[in-house]
């Protein structure tokens, strides 16, 4: 009986431990944890306070442990009216979605939790898109106004803001001459895509901040006006639930950027392992990236609503096809198809 | 025009159908992220908002009954809770009143220091209004908590002078209570000097940014005529290109013998209401600084006489809000048989309810609009 299970698992032990461990389950925790400290600690400094300190002996790393600790213990309070089942489920699934789009991500040559070549790059948009449909179920479910307003901002940032990402995506689809990310990362072993995509990644990383809903356009949960936008009805685990598909949202797109424009896995050769390799070259942009972000974060206001709509439709999506214009332009024309 | 006070508080859902159905009635408060010790109720059809009306009265404490059993030097205490944030501005409209009905006058150094106490709160309250407003416009708490940093080194001021951060009931009727410790002339001109620098860091880093801008101007535009008409105070009348300044139109304490000028703004929208308080500071700044080198030396106090010479007065000041006014009657004793306050937020409330009337407003433009008015719901439960 023990046998066909111990053969099955020595047969597929490098699935499962990409699944569990690296660059699956295990990764993407262990990296929330990380994000959640490092967002606290960053912002912290430029506010002229301290941040996290209490919980661990070294600059409260452990606080997310204890606020989790608090936040299993809460009660679960179901709105009265609400649509439980679809407010539970919606909340649960929420996470689901861009841990399963970092899946398609490769993290060294040949190397993704889900190894399969061809459309990966749409499939990874195809199921990114999912997310802003799970963020209005869950405001719907709730069964209140503010959260009902903040899925409806979520649809009209959505729109706004996810076709100009995806035009610039494009536009670096067309560049490498494939939709396949481990071809496109393989391509940018010499130079990044950032250079001839350089206005395609003006839109996407404009579009990345509607995208994870994050300041300047965090409008979905706009605390001044709407509490906390679509989670506002959520408590204990299943808020920390939505707060885990938040954090692994961020970490989805930032994977998608810099495998589309910073070389994914590519890098000075460090370590002789090309997986320890490329794990160190992920996590070093991942971290920089994430700075980058939280200095977005601190330095504007929140646009309104309107504003947005139009900074998405009046200036990035004729940005985006603009550089799709370029892109095949440069591509066909001047290098007659070798880039 | 009609004004009806309590529209959707008595049957909110028959005026929402009287309106054409399909709107929503957002309570944003008491218990909401921006909302303070009150509720602002908002009409609002998705985005755009219809109306708004505002429930003040959750933290009445009766402070006008209060003070009718209290003589006029208990009654300092309870009446500087009307606000935390500016309490030495609105005791000395009261300590005004009291002195024009016992008709003496504060020493000349008492005077000064009023002055400069007085500036020194209302460089905090600004601060903290100005951080409050950028939160409100969709800022993470970064600017706020600037603002609360740099609020700290002038509490530590006022404890030192007074000896209280923020509630000191330092001013009572015929002066103040003590004199000035030695060493605050030093500390105050240095944390002046810090003041101005952070000041330059807000200009470039908060200000004039581009985001908070397209935020909040050309929202919430109150023109000079309904300004006047619906009597906005304090820095929002300033902003709409009125310039009345209690300071500068009936001058009290130092403020005759001191330079300083009025900031105004003629655009009257939120950015501009913002703008005039941030400029403030400057003048504010500059306010402390003459006084404090120009002070007299002598005595700062003098005693009250036995009895009122006069039966009722009206005394006005300048608080951070606006002007606050006191009415007092008495019948020749040492206890008032009747305050009645006017808070500057009390009148800023109405104006922030007649907005939605005359311009179409957006739900997320509700914070900073009302933020840039700088309502505190304390100041008008009185």
């Amino acid at each position: 009986m023990i046998d066909p299970i111990l053969d099955f698992i020595f047969t597929n032990l490098d699935p499962l431990i990409r699944i569990i461990i690296y660059p699956g389950i295990t990764f993407i925790m262990l990296f929330t944890i990380f994000a959640v400290w490092y967002q606290r600690k960053f912002l912290a400094r430029l506010m002229l306070r301290m941040g996290p300190v209490h919980a661990g002996k070294f600059a409260g790393w452990l606080q997310l442990i204890a606020d989790s600790l608090k936040l299993l213990t809460k009660e679960i309070i179901f709105p009265e009216h609400s649509y439980k089942k679809l407010f539970l489920l919606s909340a649960i699934t929420l996470p689901v979605i861009p841990a399963a789009a970092i899946a398609l991500v490769p993290f060294a040559p040949g190397y993704a939790i889900f190894n399969v070549r061809g459309y990966t790059g749409i499939l990874f948009l195809a199921i990114m898109s999912l997310y802003p449909i799970f963020i209005v179920l869950m405001g719907w479910a709730s069964n209140n106004k503010f959260t009902l307003i903040g899925a409806f901002r979520t649809i009209y940032l959505d729109v706004a803001g996810e076709i100009p990402l995806f035009l610039a995506a494009l536009g670096v689809f067309v560049w490498a001459g494939t939709y396949d990310l481990q071809d496109i990362v393989a391509q940018q072993a010499t130079m990044w895509f950032v250079i001839p995509q350089f206005l395609g990644f003006l839109v996407f990383f404009i579009s990345y901040f509607a995208m994870i809903e994050k300041a300047p356009l965090d409008i979905p949960e706009a605390e001044t006006e709407l509490v906390f936008g679509y989670r506002t009805e959520y408590t204990g685990a299943l808020f920390l639930d939505t707060m885990l598909g938040d954090y692994i949202n961020v970490l989805a797109w930032a994977l998608m950027m810099i495998t589309l424009y910073f070389g994914g896995y590519n890098g000075p050769a460090i370590f002789a392992d090309p997986v320890l390799n490329g794990a160190f070259w992920i996590l070093f942009k991942l971290i920089i990236l994430l700075a980058i972000t939280y200095t977005v974060i601190i330095s504007y206001a929140r646009l309104r609503i309107d504003q947005a709509i139009r900074l998405g439709w009046y200036y990035l999506i004729p940005l985006a096809l603009l550089n799709l214009i370029i892109t095949v332009i440069l591509k066909y024309v001047v290098l007659e198809g070798g880039a | 025009m009609s004004y009806d006070m309590h529209r959707y508080l008595t049957d909110p859902f028959q005026e929402i159908e009287e309106l054409g159905g399909g709107l929503f009635k957002l309570n944003i408060g008491p218990q909401h992220p921006i909302s303070g010790q009150g509720r602002f109720i908002v009409l609002t059809d998705g985005e755009v908002v219809y109306d708004i009306e505002v429930d003040i009265g959750y933290s009445h404490r009766g402070i006008e009954k209060i003070l009718e059993y209290k003589n006029y030097i208990q009654a300092v205490v309870p009446l500087e809770r009307m606000v935390m944030l500016d309490t030495s501005n609105i005791l000395m409209g009261f300590v005004r009143a009291v002195e024009d009905l016992y008709g003496i006058e504060p020493p000349p150094r008492a005077k000064y220091i009023r002055t400069i106490i007085n500036e020194l709160n209302r460089i905090s309250s600004h601060l903290y209004a100005l951080g409050l407003f950028a939160e409100s416009a969709g800022w993470n708490p970064a600017v706020f908590i600037w603002t609360t940093v740099d609020r700290e080194p002038i509490l530590d001021i006022l404890e030192m002078i007074t000896g209280a951060r923020w509630s000191h009931s330092f001013f009572i009727p015929g002066g103040v209570r003590a004199d000035l410790p030695r060493g605050v002339k030093e500390r105050i001109l240095d944390t002046m000097d810090y003041l101005e620098r952070r000041l330059e860091v807000y200009e470039d880093a908060w200000i004039y940014n581009e985001t908070f801008r397209m935020r909040t101007e050309g929202v919430g535009i109150l023109p000079r005529d309904k300004a006047l008409e619906w009597g906005a105070a304090g820095p929002s009348l300033r902003a709409s290109g009125v310039k009345y300044d209690t300071r500068l139109n009936e001058p009290y304490s130092a403020y005759p013998e001191l330079d300083f000028k009025i900031v105004t703004h003629t655009a009257g929208d939120s950015y501009a209401r913002g703008w005039v308080r941030f400029e403030e500071i400057k003048v504010s700044i500059d306010l402390v600084r003459q006084a404090i080198e120009n002070i007299p030396e002598g005595p700062v106090k003098k005693a009250l006489p036995p009895r009122p010479v006069k039966e009722e007065t009206l005394a006005r000041a300048e608080t951070a809000r606006g002007e606050i006014n006191f009415y007092i009657y008495t019948e020749g004793r040492d206890k008032p048989y009747r305050v009645k306050i006017s808070p500057a937020s009390f009148r800023n409330f109405f104006v922030i309810e007649q907005m939605p009337k005359i311009q179409e407003i957006k739900l997320a433009d509700v914070p900073p609009l009302i933020y840039s008015f700088d309502p505190w719901f304390l100041d008008a439960d009185r």
